[in-house]
């Protein structure tokens, strides 16, 4: 194979911490929630990969897929359509007693026919919750080079408290580690421990052989999760190398996490940070550029195509497709694709998911530790 | 399979009178419009109209064009059966020969045109901006059971002497052709769009290729054979937003109207016609601050810190704190730095305009020049432009080119 092709196939859990951002998923899962004025979350794994020669791809999809499925086609926009490996989504497999999968153990198993018969010698594995400009290469030479069997990508960064403070039933939510020479010794499961920790990024790359064999192993013992049920039992037995990112990252908790995280990409050197190494694809919608129309008036926003201005924008991201009427006010403010802001209204600290309406007049305000959200389709 | 009806796309013209900005690149691979580039707007128009088999025939400079085109998808015109094929001079058995004019471009095509067995072909020219259903063309060719029939526009009378003039009868039946008269009979202008019935079209393709006397053009030979010969001529009446963007003034312009689709313009916002473009994959638009954006159209990549009115500009175009950019229309990836002042001008791909230079004016005292910039040119640091400029080399800073 030439050089410029990695000998991994990628793995994505496009549903993972679905849980943590019930609103922006009602109608959709992590992988496709709009980020940054025109990107889906997806998008930044999948053209990390697709950039580092990845052209192996398998998204296993758990449940409200039909907008990731629409997002992703044929995979074309990544360069994705290819007679060998391509883009591969794999829906549950309905069959009676068999359930939607839980961790990655039983979603791995699921595709187990599938990882025996393909050739690439490594596994590259990540959730979609991260937008990141991942060097995948670097962590695959990092992980050749140790002789490891199982390498995961980490931040020095404190616990999001966000993701501590989380409601949710899911007791396998984030992992740390504790480290010797960049080998893992230990792993902890959702602690609570303060300052600078060794926090998990859930990118791991692993020999597909190996994955084959620790995954059919763990599915015939009826366990769930990789992380508690494959690694923590094995810490001395296998090498476990962790890779620090020191890269941009912009991870989504909650909500406010996502208007945070949207918000910093107001500042160029975030922008810079996120998308100047390689490019990120995305679904293309053929829409125009955006037009400014005399009156408008626009102060540090960041917009997508397909937009017409006519009224106040301050400190806001716009997705594409947004109208912002004559005499309307919007500052700090995330609205998603195909928002309609109508005459004279006035929004501040507002989070719109697609085709939302607000109508003429109207006020809506929220506050920046706790954005109002409008869902889909909504008429205000 | 046959086809109904294929279009072929004269995409060859150099384009001479765009000067520094078809240096590199065919008139038809000149940006327009934010986001697009000239042949968008005909093969958008195939595509919506169900036309899936277009042939573009190039000579002149046509490497951008090649890539832009690629496999056609972006037109949703890579097909299993047709599509978008790109059609240049080649080597035959008998010698090979550049295009001589537009009709032998098609006769030298004869044999792509027979795979497909079309009853119809459509003749489309690569260098005019303009939306139209070519279906409901082909409605009137076959309504008139026509052999050949041309798009024209009402032109004021005044005007009607630079044009190819068809004077017609009350059903619309050509009676009469004339090109470029003193005295115009018509004021009913060829926009150079025809549709011909494909046995008749061949016929007269491979009749002009035997005349050594001819020009081997469908507005000097083809079209008089035709009317000579007494067929059935018919002139379909179009009267949307067209304009033929052969100058750098009617380039400018036809980029200005864009600004005000209400009044002027043609209209790019239109959902149910959309026009597909080649996607430049940067990320949305930078506002910052300090910016001041009035009455502009502003795309993916742009990163704005000064003031841009009435403007257009393409795809990644940075505009520097205090640099201001008015009346103008600046093209993918060029930068314009800090305090620079950029006036009612064309800036091609790729230009840096230094800090504080002055490229163009508004115009005043009946001196409306455009300046143009050619693609890659590095504008220095206080240099200045004046409005008739045409600059395609670089310009060392604190230099003056009038």
């Amino acid at each position: 194979m030439v050089n410029s092709n990695a000998d991994a196939l990628g793995i994505i859990f496009p549903n993972s911490y679905d849980s943590l951002v019930p609103e922006l998923v009602s109608e959709r899962l992590m992988a496709s929630i709009p980020f940054a004025s025109r990107y889906r979350m997806v998008d930044f794994i999948l053209s990390s990969m697709v950039n580092c020669g990845i052209g192996n791809v398998s998204i296993i999809v758990r449940k409200n897929y039909h907008s990731l499925m629409d997002h992703l086609g044929s995979g074309r926009e990544w360069d994705l359509t290819r007679k060998n490996g391509g883009l591969n989504i794999v829906p549950p497999f309905a069959e009676k007693s068999v359930t939607v999968y839980n961790g990655r153990v039983e979603a791995l198993a699921s595709i187990l026919g599938f990882l025996r018969s393909q050739k690439e010698k490594y596994v590259v594995m990540s959730d979609a919750d991260i937008a990141v400009n991942f060097d995948f290469n670097a962590m695959i030479d990092a992980h050749i080079e140790s002789g490891a069997d199982v390498t995961v990508a980490y931040l020095e960064e404190e616990i999001p408290a966000s993701a501590m403070a989380a409601h949710t039933e899911d007791k396998n939510l984030y992992y740390t580690f504790d480290m010797e020479d960049g080998w893992v010794k230990g792993l902890k499961i959702n602690p609570k421990d303060t300052g600078i920790q060794n926090f998990s990024m859930n990118i791991y790359i692993v020999g597909r052989e190996f994955l084959i064999e620790q995954i059919s192993n763990a599915y015939a013992h009826g366990y769930i999760y990789f992380e508690r049920d494959i690694l923590a039992p094995q810490l001395d037995t296998l090498k476990i190398r962790a890779f620090r990112f020191d890269g941009y990252v912009a991870q989504i908790n909650d909500m406010k996490s996502y208007f945070d995280e949207n918000m910093k990409l107001l500042k160029d050197e975030n922008l810079d940070a996120l998308f100047s190494t390689n490019p990120i694809y995305t679904k293309i919608r053929d829409d125009n550029p955006t037009r400014y129309i005399a009156g408008a008036k626009v102060t540090n926003i960041m917009a997508a195509d397909g937009c017409v201005i006519e009224g106040e924008v301050e400190n806001s991201v716009l997705f594409r497709g947004v109208k912002i009427a004559k005499g309307a006010k919007v500052k700090n403010c995330i609205l998603m694709q195909d928002t309609v802001v109508e005459s004279g209204a006035t929004l501040e600290y507002v989070i719109t998911d697609k085709n939302v309406t607000v109508t003429a007049g109207k006020e809506l305000k929220g506050t920046d530790t706790f954005p109002v959200f409008v869902a889909k389709h909504q008429k205000v | 399979m046959a086809k109904e009806m294929i279009a072929m796309l004269l995409a060859g013209g150099q384009g001479s009178r765009l000067y520094a900005l078809t240096q590199k690149l065919a008139k038809p691979a000149v940006p327009f419009g934010g986001k697009y580039r000239i042949i968008d707007f005909p093969l958008s128009n195939c595509v919506n109209s169900g036309i899936d088999t277009v042939g573009i025939l190039t000579q002149y400079q046509p490497l951008v064009l090649n890539e832009y085109i690629g496999n056609g998808q972006p037109w949703d015109l890579d097909r299993l059966h047709g599509g978008v094929h790109v059609l240049p001079p080649y080597q035959q058995a008998t010698g090979s020969d550049w295009y001589k004019g537009t009709a032998n471009a098609i006769y030298q095509n004869i044999s792509f045109i027979e795979r497909y067995n079309p009853q119809y072909v459509i003749i489309l020219s690569g260098d005019q901006i303009c939306k139209q259903d070519y279906s409901d063309f082909l409605r009137f060719h076959k309504e008139k059971g026509a052999e050949f029939s041309v798009a024209v526009m009402e032109v004021p009378w005044d005007e009607a002497s630079r044009f190819g003039l068809m004077v017609t009868d009350e059903n619309d039946k050509i009676t009469e052709f004339q090109e470029k008269p003193k005295n115009p009979k018509s004021n009913l202008a060829s926009m150079g769009i025809y549709i011909f019935n494909w046995d008749i079209l061949k016929k007269y393709l491979i009749e002009d290729e035997a005349d050594p006397n001819s020009e081997n053009d469908f507005g000097n030979n083809i079209i008089p054979n035709l009317l000579r010969d007494g067929r059935n001529m018919y002139a379909y009446h179009f009267n949307g937003y067209w304009k033929d963007v052969g100058t750098i003034s009617s380039l400018w312009e036809a980029n200005m109207e864009v600004l005000d689709p209400e009044h002027s313009g043609i209209n790019l916002f239109d959902d149910k016609w959309k026009i597909y473009s080649r996607n430049s994959g940067m990320t949305g638009h930078r506002i910052t601050a300090d910016a001041v954006v009035e009455n502009s159209m502003i795309t993916d990549g742009c990163r704005v810190s000064g003031t841009v009115k009435h403007s257009i500009l393409f795809a990644g175009v940075q505009v520097e704190a205090g640099a201001v950019v008015e009346d103008a229309v600046v093209m993918g990836g060029t930068i314009i730095k800090a305090g620079a002042v950029v006036q009612h001008c064309i800036v091609a791909e790729n230009v840096v305009i230094g800090e504080n230079a002055v490229v163009g004016a508004m115009p005043s005292d009946g001196e409306k020049g455009v300046a143009t910039i050619g693609s890659g040119v590095y504008i220095g640091d206080n240099a200045k432009i004046g409005p008739n400029a045409m600059v395609n080399n670089n310009v060392k800073g604190g230099e003056e080119q009038w």
